[in-house]
């Protein structure tokens, strides 16, 4: 998410010139680009000690300053968590977790409450740089908010003063819950209950942060809302959680990037996202997903076990999921909507490229409860190297779901014949009155297309980088500006040296 | 659930043969499929329980034929009746296997068996006695067509097996009819083997009375140049399960299946299909309908399997389906799973009602309602029906179909 694009938005008036600018600048970088978020931050950190009891949970939500309904809902979670079993289902390979090797707390250490930007330690600061999120003057011409969670805790939200002149709340999810109590009550696991899966209910027990945005009836948030995580130490895993409301004819953009440096452990990412659209409301959620995915023979890289998942309470709401998936060793994914309102809108738009080792099993659930519901899904699986993609989806009409509609699309592009690509769509209707439909391809890159671009005196690598953007276009299209251009570059960073 | 308790007691059968203590002996481990496996997650237990309750019969008593058999070349086998079977003409021959070639052909298929995959031919292969395996060797052209008839007797499961081999440069047209009587089950497995530059024109025609259970399995191995076409029908059956594995062992072979479920009242009827592809150049062609009506429930659950070695193949599969009514269910899984880069491979999966505007055209034009609608599922049927081999010319399935409805 480079700064130096920031002129290019500015004069967005024209969009082909800003892609063709990308393109000529981008691929032209990438090309042996090493995995450039693969830095450590030395600053000191406060970490508490490994392993997961009722005690660790108590001291965590003892050093947040909690109230007691959220130690009782976390200590609920732990109880649930240790009746479920791990699943084993989605046919994925990796070596158990221990989950008592774990530290599920780490946090900069910080003297005293930060009240302005200038008081955060200069090394963070340097690392947001680094990662191209800068949280001061610079970002402002970009329009966008950013809350930055390293390690586990939320460290400085900024815009927030211009936020709250409209009404908007934007802040981490700890701070919340000493602010705006009321609301992390009574939203708190409505959609995501803490028994909802394993990875869920552990979350649920030991969340650390996260963010937490709430936007008032009838405000369109005046700027994109975006977080970014960041795991910086090898033994702690990442527990984020994030809740987003949208009351009443509201709508908001928000967008979440994630880094992680390299290590040769594996390293547990266990988030939630929760969002709440009511009457007339619109919530876009858009990620890029960059986690470190382990070096080529598979040695490390982040598992990310995440459930999210959105609701459309009221008439006419619409919840749009779109996400690049790039890093990752294994990424176990399924943004889902719950479609209860009347003509409420549930999409999902989705590029996920493997590599390498590396296993995704990603897709969605679009459950249709309410009367004349719509969903569309779009999913592009690359897979390339030894590594395996697959779309797992679910679409439900519920018998109340009349003139409902769904329509949902999977393409898969292979490279190289080490690769698998799966599809388990799975489609249950108990509607007559309401329409699915289904398709999915596979293929691979045509030769006659790189044949024609390379007589235009493209070169090899730049034609399948063309290729595979084209392929993936109709997402792209979908994301917000800043994370089409981001999700080019890594694109094509990541398949350097996969094809040919 | 008798027959399970009997298998565990190994009270089942006295005097078994090796291959029924085989199955036996892989049963009592475990004598029921995983119920949260995805090929039976979805199986309605009462009702699936229900197709146990019956012992077992080994005989099988005199049924009326569905339909007259008017062309004199055609040849009529019912599994089950006693009968020797050599048939040398000019041009072809058909002859029973021998009692050795059955059971090594039947031991080799044992050996790869996996307990949910195939719990329903193990179950088979359990139950059925010498008398009720027919075993068909067929060589040679010009061959008429068969039809083999395959049945259950009232208050009774009845296991019923084919095996046929089907030699090189060989062609026939193949219909198989499984009947189901009022409260009863039927247990068939197919096993079929498609030699060199053969092909079959196979149907499958199953349908049964009210309270009548199913369990088709249709196992087909295909070598090179072989071309598989199978038509599948199966209605009016309180449980059916319709299996359909399909390996094409070496590439290079065709495949088409064209299958229809039709569901009323509260049955569930479900088809699950596994193709595979072994080799390079394989081709398949695969429609799926299902129509459910009233409470009823039909699943359609295929997978593609694509490995490193299959490059080159084009493969596609759709299911379509049509649901009636507020109550009834439908659940469709089309799975591809691909490894090799250099293939074709799309699947496709609707659900919808009947199209209300060609309703509303045929209404403007003064048909009624109810013809309307039968002009429609007519049309529906008809892509599968017109697939099914040798009953096309003879057999109204299209008006059996619709006179039901």
């Amino acid at each position: 998410m480079g700064v130096s694009f920031v002129k290019v938005y500015k004069d967005n008036c024209n969009r082909l010139f800003l892609d063709n600018m990308v393109k000529e600048n981008l691929v032209k970088d990438v090309v042996k680009e090493p995995y450039k978020y693969g830095f450590i931050t030395d600053i000191e950190t406060e970490k508490i000690a490994k392993g997961l009891n009722e005690d660790i949970i108590r001291l965590i939500s003892q050093k947040k300053e909690e109230p007691k309904y959220l130690l009782d809902f976390r200590l609920k979670a732990f109880k649930k968590w240790q009746k479920m079993e791990e699943p084993d289902w989605a046919g994925l390979g990796y070596k158990k977790i221990d989950y008592q090797d774990i530290i599920y707390y780490s946090a900069p250490k910080q003297k005293e409450k930060i009240s302005s930007l200038d008081e955060v330690d200069p090394k963070l600061l340097e690392t947001f740089d680094k990662l191209g999120i800068p949280l001061t003057e610079q970002k402002k011409l970009t329009n966008v908010a950013v809350d930055a969670v390293f390690d586990s805790v939320s460290i400085a939200t900024t815009f927030r003063e211009e936020l709250a002149g409209h009404g908007v709340i934007f802040c981490s999810i700890s701070e919340a819950v000493k602010t705006h109590s009321d609301l992390i009550e009574k939203y708190l696991g409505t959609v995501v209950p803490a028994s909802d899966n394993y990875f869920a209910a552990l979350n649920s027990a030991v969340f650390s942060d996260g963010s937490f945005v709430y936007i008032p009836k009838g405000v369109k948030c005046p700027m994109d809302l975006s977080s970014y995580f960041r795991i910086n130490s090898g033994d702690s895993g990442q527990f984020e959680r994030t809740l987003i409301i949208a009351e009443e004819s509201s709508s908001v953009s928000y967008l979440e990037g994630c880094t992680a440096p390299m290590f040769d452990t594996n390293t547990l990412h266990a988030a939630v996202v929760e969002l709440i659209a009511l009457d007339d409301a619109s919530i876009k959620y858009s990620t890029v997903q960059n986690w470190y995915a382990g070096d080529e023979e598979g040695v490390g890289g982040i598992f990310n076990f995440v459930t999210k998942r959105g609701k459309c309470l009221g008439k006419r709401s619409k919840i749009s999921w779109s996400q690049v998936e790039t890093g990752s060793a294994i990424t176990w994914k399924y943004p889902s909507c719950l479609l209860l309102g009347e003509e409420s809108v549930g999409e999902f738009y989705s590029v996920a490229l493997t590599n390498n080792l590396q296993q995704a099993d990603t897709g969605t659930k679009m459950i249709h409860i309410g009367p004349k519901t719509k969903s569309t899904i779009v999913s592009k699986g690359i897979s390339a190297g030894n590594s395996i993609n697959s779309y797992r989806g679910l679409v439900k009409m519920g018998t109340k779901a009349t003139g409902s509609r769904n329509y949902s699309q999977c393409d898969s592009m292979l490279i190289g014949d080490q690769a698998s690509a799966n599809t388990f769509p799975y489609i249950k209707s108990q509607q007559p009155n309401s329409d699915i439909e289904h398709e999915a391809s596979t293929c691979r890159i045509s030769e006659d297309q790189l044949f024609y671009l390379q007589s235009r005196g493209i070169e090899f690598e730049e034609a399948i980088s063309m290729m595979v953007s084209g392929f993936c276009r109709d997402v792209f299209n979908q994301l917000p500006m800043e994370f089409a251009a981001e999700a080019d570059k890594l694109l094509s960073l990541k398949l350097e040296g996969s094809v040919g | 659930m008798e027959i399970i308790e009997k298998i565990k007691n190994n009270k089942l059968i006295d005097n078994p043969t090796e291959i029924q203590k085989i199955c036996l002996h892989k049963l009592q481990s475990s004598p029921l499929p995983n119920p949260k496996s995805e090929l039976w997650r979805l199986s309605n237990k009462s009702k699936f329980s229900n197709v146990l309750d019956y012992s077992v019969n080994q005989k099988g008593p005199k049924f009326d034929m569905p339909y007259p058999k008017n062309s004199q070349s055609t040849i009529r086998l019912t599994i089950g009746e006693e009968c020797h079977i050599k048939l040398i003409k000019e041009n072809y021959s058909i002859q029973q296997l021998s009692e050795d070639e059955l059971d090594k052909y039947i031991n080799k298929q044992i050996s790869c068996f996996d307990q949910n995959e195939n719990w329903s031919d193990l179950l088979n292969l359990s139950l059925s006695c010498a008398k009720n395996i027919l075993g068909l060797k067929i060589n040679g052209s010009k061959i008429p067509p068969i039809e083999i008839f395959s049945h259950a007797s009232s208050n009774s499961l009845n296991a019923k097996t084919l095996v046929i081999f089907l030699e090189k440069n060989c062609n026939i047209e193949l219909l198989q009819v499984n009947l189901g009587k009022d409260k009863s089950s039927l247990s068939q497995s197919t096993f079929l083997s498609l030699k060199e530059n053969s092909s079959v024109n196979h149907g499958v025609v199953s349908y049964g009375e009210e309270g009548s259970n199913l369990l088709n399995s249709i196992n087909v191995i295909q070598q090179k140049n072989s071309e598989y076409n199978l038509g599948s029908l199966h209605f009016k059956f309180n449980y059916a399960r319709f299996e359909i594995r399909i390996k094409q062992s070496v590439g290079n072979a065709k495949t088409n299946i064209k299958g229809m479920q039709i569901t009323k009242k509260d049955e569930q009827i479900s088809t699950y299909t596994k193709i595979d592809f072994n080799g390079p150049n394989g081709f398949l062609d695969q429609i799926n309908k299902s129509l459910a009506d009233d409470k009823s429930h039909a699943i359609f659950a295929g997978s593609i399997i694509v490995p490193k070695i299959a490059q080159k193949t084009d493969a596609s599969q759709l299911s379509r389906n049509l649901l009636l009514s507020n109550l009834a269910q439908i659940d469709t899984k089309p799975q591809l799973e691909i490894i090799a880069d250099d293939v074709k491979c799309k699947h496709g999966a609707t659900i919808s009602q009947l199209n209300e505007e060609e309703l509303f055209y045929m209404r403007t034009r003064g048909i009624t309602l109810a013809e309307a609608s039968k002009l429609q599922l007519s049309s529906y049927f008809k892509e599968i029906i017109s697939f099914i081999p040798v009953s096309k010319d003879r057999w109204d399935l299209l008006d059996k179909l619709l006179n039901e409805n």
